[in-house]
């Protein structure tokens, strides 16, 4: 039986282990000062890290890299279905995705939304805000990676030359709209945004440093080589759903999308109304496009996908239909991105990374041409030197 | 707050430990321990720290009455009114929902179409476990077993030492007492390195070992139709050993941490696969549930006393109970009656059973619990039918992944558990060879901490 008296320090625990505990946590910290760049995959986590309170971005950051793939390959440990490419992300003085100097020029139209209108997964001159610009031949300016909120949406119009009253958002069918925020919320909100202008840089790098861990990265990276589905069940699969197209392709796809998919959920438009005054009030217009889900678009290509129930699928349609009957013009990007992706198959191409939640190059390219027809009535590039804003 | 979590190794475990060694006085180190039980507590939901207060103070005023009245109906009093109120919030967090679901099942089997709402409540972690050490002081105080404390701190050090909190052991007042009343003149070094030595060991059993088997075998049992006879027996072995490991582990670590602290926490699992029948099984699988329920059920109840048909009534009504506490769920219901009925099996076959072999004792009784397993790890009826149909039947199933990991965690766990000392037993004398080792080890867990998400115990559900 263990006794104290029996314990000698020949080989002592009590001084090896805590030492140990202490070595491995100043690498921890030794670590976390380095930037984790060397260690993503693609430029959404490296710029995501140390991003400013109000920014979506780190400020004035270009990211190569020569081989990102898709993030369901990732999330689901699956590195045989990798799509290699490269990615180019360059990011602005203010911490959106746009060329340096995007933020002094002329803008047309401010564009929100989510990774979609971020441009995930795509190069600079690839993303939404760029083939948008060249179609209809005026600057847009890349607002996406936050919230849209009206007062920081507000208070970017007003850093910008902006010459015309549009606020275009792009909202993808999957990503889940915040509630109307309280007065309390708003109030924290502002008080986010001020600090930001004094200690934003300062205070994103430190939450980065807090909030990853290299070390961290690194072990579970280690961790998904032994749980790959051959040595150990891969968990990490349950994250994602292997689909098989009719032309025996693999295409990956979230299984929170799916599940979402065929569930019943409320359309967000109390949100977008109140979007809608606020901007008003600000002298800006609102428009919504609607992105499809990737798993709507490849159903029904997809060998024998789970049943639909009645009323299930109906979302985009009837969110379309519930944001035009509160008087906001909206662009249901579902048909077109629909009918182009069946077009593609046949040729073998395809609209998103089948490893990757995203729509690709091709896919922004249609879902462009789609939103310039759409804005036809709203977006006007001439004349392109009246500021928006008295006092600019 | 788990102790396999780098939170509690880098954050709450350095505090504590540090604080608790620079204060001077009684008082004040309960003071302090009970502190640190609140905010290890709070992590899970800190709303539920009131709970833990009431049944703190309920259980002490309690034993303060005790010490006050001698009259047989004042002393009732003390023991009644803590006790119901402390088995009434765990009666209605574990068992409300479990009895309306049974009801409305039960009702709708006979036709009626009345439904009772299932209540949305979350079980507050640990409660079976902290409940249990405020009964076990009021009644042995009621006895006259212990003397209640009149230091409140003191006592609530007791209930709320994080160490034993969220899952046991089940450290009786009585147990700890004398090492709670020498907390001012504790040595922080004197067990220090058997501090480490358990701790270190636990995180090993429970991380690398149960872990990795209950990696296998969780997603290879959510999908127990496809298994065959192979795979079911290979499934529920494993757990058998995850289980083990798991809460072992949980109990090693729980112990080397008390040392930390200059208490001295009872052994939970003295070689329990190396029973030699399913009574000495019982005598030494959690030790501290298995002897609460020895003391307060089955002895109260008439214990070995009696005819043979009321001694097998006082086994299975203990056993019962004992499945109950485990979950509020027919499965474990059911696991009880099992090993209720296996206690009644061994009393009408021991003389035959101790003729045998004394390696074939102990195969066999591995063997029944090992079955009894395939019953507790079920989630519901139809499980348990197809489980144990695959296990006792030839069904030809398909392989899973990770089989060839699992036998050999098996063959390692198995040699440990069935061959080799317990933690107690061993002497903690580490060569620098051994303690290096030990060390490697204990690093490999950091790491699998980093690369994942710290899993909870087993014995946090019960």
């Amino acid at each position: 039986m263990a006794t104290s008296s029996t314990v000698n320090a020949r080989g002592s625990l009590a001084k090896v282990i805590p030492v140990l505990l202490l070595v491995i946590f100043l690498v921890d910290v030794g670590l976390r000062l380095e930037r984790v760049d060397r260690l993503t995959f693609r430029a959404w986590e490296a710029l995501t890290t140390y991003r400013p309170p109000g920014a979506a971005f780190e400020r004035n950051r270009r990211y190569y890299k020569a081989r990102t793939y898709g993030d369901l390959a990732a999330m689901g440990n699956l590195p045989a279905l990798r799509q290699y490419r490269p990615e180019a992300f360059t990011t602005d003085r203010l911490g959106f995705r746009n060329p340096p100097g995007a933020a002094s020029g002329p803008v047309a139209a401010i564009l929100v939304g989510d990774s979609f209108a971020v441009g995930c997964a795509v190069n600079d001159d690839e993303n939404l805000t760029t083939r948008l610009s060249a179609l209809v031949g005026c600057r847009l300016y890349n607002a996406a990676g936050i919230d849209p909120h009206p007062d920081r949406i507000l208070a970017l119009a007003r850093k910008l030359d902006l010459r015309g009253n549009l606020v275009i958002h792009e909202y993808n069918e999957d990503f889940e709209m915040p509630p109307v925020p309280t007065e309390r919320r708003r109030r924290h909100q502002r008080a986010m945004a001020w600090m930001d202008g004094w200690v934003g840089g300062p205070f994103g790098r430190a939450r980065g440093i807090l909030t990853v861990s290299p070390l961290e990265i690194l072990s579970e990276r280690a961790l998904r080589n032994v749980e790959n589905g051959r040595i150990l069940p891969n968990q990490y699969s349950a994250a994602v759903v292997k689909g098989r197209l009719a032309n025996g392709d693999p295409m990956l796809f979230r299984k929170s999308s799916v599940d979402g998919f065929y569930r019943k959920k409320a359309v967000p438009v109390a949100y977008w109304k109140w979007l809608q005054e606020e901007l008003e009030a600000g002298g800006l217009q609102l428009v919504v496009v609607i992105t499809p889900s990737k798993y709507r678009v490849y159903r029904p290509f997809v060998v024998e996908p789970r049943g639909l129930p009645e009323g299930a699928s109906d979302y985009v349609d009837r969110a379309e239909a519930e944001v035009r009957a509160a008087g906001i013009p909206v662009i249901n990007l579902t048909a077109p991105i629909s009918a182009s992706a069946a077009q593609h198959l046949q040729e073998g191409s395809y609209l998103y990374w089948r490893d990757d939640v995203h729509w690709n190059a091709q896919g922004i390219e249609v879902g462009a041409e789609a939103i310039r027809e759409g804005l036809q009535d709203y977006l006007r590039c001439s004349p392109p030197n009246r500021p928006a804003f008295p006092g600019q | 707050m788990l102790f396999n979590s780098l939170p509690f190794l880098y954050l709450f475990l350095p505090i504590a430990y540090l604080v608790f060694w620079r204060l001077s006085g009684q008082t004040r180190r309960y003071v302090w321990l009970a502190i640190t039980g609140y905010v290890f507590y709070s992590f899970w939901n800190y709303r539920f720290c009131a709970l833990m207060l009431f049944s703190t103070v309920v259980s002490y005023a309690g034993g303060l009455g005790l010490l006050r009245w001698q009259d047989r109906l004042r002393r009732r009093l003390c023991l009644i009114v803590p006790v119901t109120a402390d088995l009434a919030l765990l009666g209605f967090f574990k068992y409300t929902n479990f009895a309306l679901t049974s009801v409305n099942g039960l009702s709708s089997w006979l036709g009626f179409q009345t439904r009772f709402p299932v209540l949305d409540m979350v079980l507050p972690v640990g409660i079976s476990f902290y409940t249990f050490h405020t009964v076990t002081y009021i009644v042995d105080a009621y006895r006259g077993v212990v003397t209640p404390t009149r230091s409140f701190p003191k006592f609530a050090a007791y209930v709320s030492l994080f160490p034993q909190l969220v899952a046991g052991p089940i450290v009786r007042f009585r147990q700890i007492a004398g090492d709670l009343g020498r907390i001012d003149r504790a040595e922080e070094t004197r067990d220090l390195d058997l501090a480490w030595s358990f701790f270190a060991i636990g995180m090993i059993k429970k991380v690398l070992i149960a872990d990795t088997i209950g990696t296998i075998i969780n997603p290879a049992l959510a999908d127990y139709v496809s298994l065959g006879t192979m795979g079911a027996w290979l499934c529920v072995l494993g757990y058998a050993y995850q289980v083990y490991y798991d809460f072992g582990g949980y109990s090693d670590m729980a112990v080397g941490l008390g040392y930390m602290f200059g208490l001295r926490l009872p052994q939970n699992f003295n070689s329990p696969y190396k029973a030699a029948n399913i009574a000495d099984f019982w005598r030494r699988w959690h030790v501290s549930m298995s002897s609460f329920f020895r003391d307060y059920v089955y002895i109260p109840l008439g214990g070995s006393r009696g005819s043979r048909p009321k001694v097998w009534r006082n086994l299975i009504v203990t056993m019962l109970l004992a499945g109950l506490w485990h979950g509020a769920s027919w499965p474990c219901v059911l696991w009880g009656g099992f090993i209720g009925l296996l206690l009644v099996g061994y009393l009408l076959v021991a003389p035959w059973w101790q003729r045998l072999p004394y390696v074939a004792q102990r195969a066999g009784t591995f063997f029944l619990f090992v079955v009894s397993l395939a019953i507790f790890r079920s989630q519901s009826l139809k499980m348990i039918g197809g489980l144990l149909q695959r296990m006792f039947s030839w069904h030809s199933g398909t392989s899973f992944v990770g089989i060839e990991v699992l036998v050999a965690a098996i063959l390692v766990a198995g040699a440990f558990a069935h061959f080799g000392p317990n933690t107690f037993e061993m002497e903690h004398r580490w060569s620098p060879s051994y303690a290096t080792g030990l060390a490697a080890l204990f690093v490999m867990c950091l790491f699998m901490l980093y690369g994942s998400a710290a899993r909870p115990f087993l014995y946090f559900q019960f």
